[in-house]
């Protein structure tokens, strides 16, 4: 048996177990294991074999190496690592049972790209079916987060469960039932026991998520908002009807009005290719790219109705248990100067008395939102919203704007138009990477409208290099390319 | 005291005549020790043999009761060197380390040992760390047991063979004169099983029984002595080892029905052996084998006599030899050679070369050997084209597209490692001065040299890293910037490096990481170890003193050092100021940093039970962690590419018309604050927040949080009011 857990999962304490309850059912156990020192984070491996103890006359020779084609039973505490062993040949189809959880956990390379890093586990999942013998998985960190308890207990379940073991289910219970956590573990033993023995299948009524329909208009504002969506193409419904929301809720009904008004002129050029793919894609980054997040955004999202519910939800508040609220603020000029009037913004950003004057209420800053005083100031600063229209920073996000729709429009093919439509993902971010992630844009556009870039595959080349992270070179790379 | 305690051990290793003893390989040996009546142990911690001397040190009262000396050593030359107590007098003692790199610092010392000799028994337990889960460069440890003389044992991995050669080994070594390596690999460190225990011995000379002072001027290792020795190890030692390995029967003869074939393997082999021929249906899981098998548990020296009995009358032998180069199979060809013995001998032409004999190895090379012998009567239950294809079922196309979706996973630093923050700040300080070229070291900082951080150029050894940019500081656009452990600074970094370099007017930046502990072998304590006793967040970096602290400051004072800065890594802007300015000073000599934070494993298993025994006890206690706005959170992820923190991580993205996922601290925060701090000197988004859970609340707490709750509630009211509003 080979079982791949990470660092700090507890592979150690579940060996153990399996060794008690081996010993138990009077058999040899031998367990051997790769488990790094103090580093957390990397892959830790156990190996144990397994031998009746009145087979013979002296102790076995067991060995200590897994071997290709050995293995009778594979179980991995992440569905990636599953994927792994699958990959240095313990999996094989005439013989082993893979037993894993199906949760991630992801890898740094995962987590660092500036977009989607994350690989495809239904993938592996289907691999895993594919070439295991049995295939026994299911989400063992929700299961036994449940029940307050660790993985390696739900592990120690799933392998009882899945019945790869010849030992009665009374001895692995015996086994846990002591030590500290013991009832926790007892409980997350016997649901994941129950699940591997219906071989991972849970039993639930599969929730029907029914075709988005667009609502009937309620009030006045709906009536006269509405319409206008439904006269866009049903696929794209869903997106607009949520785009308009946001923007209502971000400005007021005129800019949802522009928002659909810009709309329908690029659903006037969708072909309809994969149910409107165009409109549905730039209505969802155009809605994104109009709700930027300035600082009367910001503001007013720390101060929604709905955020300290989520955030003592999270931290796993107790009712009534006080808590304190420190949010990380750092507002630079550019911010500030992006919340005048142009003409006095432009004049902050440039070296002067007025941006000296500034200097204090900038830089970082630690805000007590539970407090009433910071709380106040945030919603003063929300409400600077009403006057976003007359704003420097409008002014530069709509020259931005317009510009991508701009081209949108002008594209030659509908593919292109799409690639174009598609890069309104890049924008993304504050501060430095906001200004990176727009700037790359605006020069994938420059591409664009000087002809040197013609396809959609070129497009979604530079969109990517641009993406590839902080570092400079592989967009400048990408673009030497082109040219 | 060690990251984890290890009482459950030490209870073992009382463990009386009769009673049986389950546990790991390494714990053994330690028991063994024990029974064999040493006088005296040290070492310096490493895997696979940490546990070795985190055992012991937690055992101080059993030692203090036999009388046993144990010593944390300062280094592996350290250890090395307790050994001469063994030259002169009939005390028995053993170090251990990991090895090579550990035998590659003790060198000097054991060199000398071997020259001199020994009395009392001498054992060196070297953790082979070889092979799948090593940390270190690949060689052997063999080739310094041939050069300088000194046996190398490497019994077979069960726990009755390795308990009975240690106390076999200390007799060896006595009967020769001779120190012993004994090899333990990283499979055999943690391999589980059982033996009959034996009572332990107290050491016949200790602080009750002490040693009268003689003086053996012919050991010393000076001229005219050492061509005595040289003369002594081949015309007295080694046949006296032979004698003794011989009637002892330390190597152990399997016969076979195929007796004109023959395997000779290491012990530490056996087991891979036996399983590869119960495959191909040549042997049962007893070991009894159909090919007879030749066991080197002395794998040097080699015993000549014993190899010219076994390969007699074969046709052909394998012997089987990891690692390179073949020093056995060169050994006994030579032998064979001398004594005109035709056997062919098969090894490394038809085994890898390089490389651990994993179970796939070892079976692909013993069907070759039986495929390539001349018994054609041998039956074989798999065919060499059924063994390869045994490597992968999987379709090329399939191994192809499941290559793309592995996601890596190296050894990172753990969640609120105080190293974190240091590297965050490194990293945008060479945003600002361009690419750095970074000495690095040993130790869990390493870790830095892979993602996110890709800090680091190369590592030359334990406290090394100081020295190796020596060669490198003339060349470079920057002040050279090496980075090192406190762990390699007490190890060998203070004399190699800083001494070295203010001697030689060396003007660069050293950053010394002070977490307390040596942390990557486990959290060993070090010299300059302290021992915070209070309650406190998990942010700050208050650490109180202990008695007979020796410190780094005071250390690199006394070497010569005059800029000298000392900065809790949490804080990274005066992290990235102190850098700047090191980078930037034109003051002459060296630029020291020590970069201070408790290491985070240690701290939460001290703190953990005080914040649980504060809160019952009524005290009142803030318990931070960290939280990420997904409204705010706009999946860009600059957070994660400056910190690598297992805690943050990425979800789904709850907004339904964003499609990235957003970034997300999970439960495993301990709040130490690094995402903040992050977030705050690299200017990256206003998603972060510091959330603190108030225990036992003091009146006030209650009031304003009533009050302010209260507020919010009302405030709340107006804005669902005006969400109502804009009903469609």
């Amino acid at each position: 048996m080979l079982v791949a857990a990470l660092g700090g999962e507890g592979g150690g304490v579940l060996t153990n177990w399996l060794i008690e309850v081996a010993q138990q059912a009077g058999w040899h156990c031998q367990s051997t294991s790769l488990a790094g020192v103090a580093q957390r984070t990397g892959a830790t491996i156990y190996y144990l074999e397994f031998l009746p103890q009145d087979a013979g006359p002296k102790p076995p020779v067991m060995s200590l190496f897994p071997a290709q084609g050995d293995i009778d039973i594979a179980v991995t505490s992440e569905i990636a690592e599953a994927g792994r062993m699958l990959s240095r040949g313990f999996v094989s189809p005439d013989r082993t049972a893979l037993i894993s959880s199906d949760h991630r956990v992801y890898g740094i390379t995962e987590k660092s790209a500036t977009g989607d890093g994350t690989v495809d586990a239904d993938f592996i999942i289907e691999l895993s079916a594919r070439y295991a013998k049995r295939f026994i998985h299911f989400d063992l960190l929700e299961l036994v987060q449940r029940h307050g308890t660790v993985i390696s207990a739900g592990l120690l379940g799933a392998i009882a469960g899945a019945g790869v073991l010849p030992f009665a289910k009374s001895i692995f219970t015996d086994v846990i039932s002591s030590g500290k956590g013991a009832a926790a573990n007892g409980a997350a033993f016997e649901e994941s026991f129950q699940r591997a023995a219906s071989g991972g299948v849970a039993h639930f009524e599969p929730e029907v998520i029914p075709p988005f329909v667009l609502p009937e208009a309620t009030t006045a504002l709906g009536g006269r908002l509405l319409p206008k969506v439904a006269g866009l193409p049903a696929a794209v419904h869903e997106v607009v009807y949520l785009g308009i929301q946001r923007l209502l809720d971000y400005q007021d009904e005129a800019y949802a009005d522009d928002f659909l008004s810009r709309l329908a002129a690029v659903a006037e050029r969708d072909g309809g290719d994969d149910d409107y793919a165009l409109t549905r894609e730039t209505a969802r980054w155009l809605a994104l790219w109009m709700a930027y997040e300035d600082i009367p955004r910001v503001a007013q999202l720390k101060c929604r109705p709905s955020r300290e519910a989520e955030v003592r939800a999270e931290v796993g508040a107790a009712p009534e248990q006080a808590m304190q609220v420190s949010e990380y603020f750092h507002p630079r000029i550019e911010e500030v100067a992006a919340l005048l009037p142009s003409g006095l913004g432009r004049r902050l950003l440039s070296p002067g008395i007025t941006r000296r004057l500034m200097e204090p209420f900038l830089g970082p800053r630690k805000l007590r939102t539970d407090k009433f005083w910071t709380l106040w100031t945030m919603r003063r600063l929300a409400s600077l919203r009403h006057r976003r229209r007359k704003t420097l920073g409008y002014e530069q996000e709509w020259t931005m704007i317009e510009r991508w729709l701009g081209s949108v429009q002008a594209a030659q093919s509908a593919g292109l138009a799409q690639a174009i439509a598609d890069c309104g993902q890049m924008v993304k971010g504050y501060g430095a990477t906001r200004h990176r992630t727009t700037s790359r844009l605006m020069q994938i556009l420059d591409e664009v409208e000087q002809g040197r870039v013609r396809d959609a595959s070129a497009v979604r080349g530079l969109q990517s290099a641009a993406m590839a992270g902080d570092d400079p070179e592989p967009f400048e790379q990408a673009l030497m390319q082109g040219q | 005291m060690a990251e984890r305690s290890f009482s459950e051990e030490v209870k073992k290793l009382r463990c009386g005549d009769g009673s049986v003893f389950h546990g790991e390989g390494i714990l053994a040996i330690t028991k063994a020790l024990l029974q064999s009546g040493v006088s005296y142990v040290g070492g310096y911690q490493g895997s696979p043999i940490s546990h070795l001397m985190d055992v012991l040190s937690d055992a101080q009262d059993i030692l203090g009761e036999l009388g046993v000396h144990f010593e944390a050593s300062g280094s592996e030359a350290t250890a090395a060197a307790m050994l001469s107590a063994s030259i002169n007098y009939p005390l028995r003692g053993a170090v251990t380390w990991k090895s090579t790199v550990g035998t590659n610092v003790a060198s000097d010392a054991l060199s000398n040992l071997a020259s001199a000799g020994v009395t009392g028994g001498a054992m060196v337990i070297v953790g082979e760390d070889y092979g799948e889960g090593s940390s270190i460069m690949q060689e052997r440890s063999y080739a310094f047991a041939m050069k300088a003389q000194m046996w190398l044992l490497d019994p077979r991995p069960n726990l009755p063979s390795i308990v009975d050669m240690v106390e076999k080994g200390f007799q060896l070594s006595e009967a020769s004169n001779t120190p012993i390596f004994y090899m333990m690999r990283i499979r055999g460190c943690h391999v589980t099983g059982e033996f009959v225990a034996r009572d332990n011995v107290p050491p016949s000379y200790s602080n009750r029984t002490p040693v009268t002072p003689t003086r053996e001027p012919e050991k010393i290792i000076l001229p005219p002595f050492v061509y005595q020795h040289e003369q002594e190890k081949i015309a007295r030692r080694l046949p006296a080892a032979l004698e003794f390995i011989k009637e002892q029967k330390l190597n152990e003869l399997f016969p076979g029905q195929y007796d004109s074939l023959g395997i000779i393997t290491c012990g530490g082999s056996y087991n891979t052996v036996i399983r590869a021929l119960q495959r191909q249906g040549l042997a049962d899981v007893y070991g009894n084998a159909d090919i007879p098998i030749y066991c080197l548990n002395v794998a040097y020296p080699l015993m000549p006599d014993e190899l010219v009995d076994f390969c007699v009358g074969k046709e052909q032998v394998l012997v089987l030899e990891e690692g390179q180069p073949e020093y056995i199979e060169q050994g006994i060809q030579t032998v064979l050679r001398r004594r005109d013995v035709q056997t062919r001998v098969f090894g490394k032409d038809i085994m890898p070369m390089a490389g651990e004999y994993t179970g796939q190895v070892m079976l692909e090379g013993i069907t070759r050997f039986v495929l390539a012998s001349s018994r054609q009567d041998v039956p074989l239950a798999l065919d060499l084209s059924a063994v390869l294809s045994l490597q992968t079922p999987l379709e090329d196309a399939d191994i192809a597209a499941l290559m793309e979706n592995l996601p890596p996973r190296p050894a990172g630093l753990c969640t609120g490692c105080p190293e974190r923050p240091l590297f965050s700040a490194i990293k945008q300080v060479q945003e600002e001065l361009g690419p750095f070229h970074i000495s690095s070291d040993i130790g869990c900082h390493s870790f830095a040299t892979a993602a996110p951080f890709n800090l680091g150029n190369t590592i030359m050894g334990y406290g090394l890293s100081l020295a190796s940019s020596s060669g490198m500081r003339h060349a470079l656009p920057h002040k050279a910037i090496s980075i090192m452990g406190d762990g390699g600074f007490w190890h060998n970094g203070l004399t190699s490096g800083v001494t070295s370099a203010v001697f030689n007017g060396h003007d660069g930046l050293l950053i010394i990481i002070d977490n307390g502990y040596s942390a990557a072998t486990g959290g060993q304590d070090i010299p300059s170890l302290v021992e915070p006793s209070l309650i406190a967040s998990t942010i700050d970096a208050e650490r109180p003193r202990r008695e007979q602290w020796q410190t780094i400051e005071d250390a690199c004072r006394g070497a010569g050092v005059t800029w000298l800065e000392t900065v809790s890594t949490y804080n990274i802007e005066a992290m990235k100021a102190t850098l700047r300015r090191a980078l930037g000073s034109d003051a002459p000599g060296l630029k020291v940093v020590i970069a201070e934070g408790e290491c985070m494993l240690n701290r939460q298993r001290r703190v953990k039970p005080m914040l649980k025994q504060a809160i019952a006890s009524g005290q009142r206690v803030n318990k931070s962690r960290f939280y990420i706005d997904p409204a705010t959170c706009t999946g860009d992820h600059g957070c994660i590419r400056l910190s690598g923190c297992p805690s943050l991580t990425v979800k789904d993205n709850p907004d339904p018309l964003r499609t990235d996922p957003v970034s997300y601290v999970d439960n495993s925060c301990v709040g130490c604050g690094v995402c903040g701090g992050n977030a705050h000197s690299a200017v990256l988004c206003p998603s972060f927040s510091q959330v603190d859970l108030v225990y036992n609340p003091s009146g006030l707490d209650r009031l304003m949080h009533r009050l302010r709750s209260r507020v919010r509630t009302w405030w709340r009211g107006r804005d669902l009011r005006r969400q109502q509003q804009l009903q469609l």
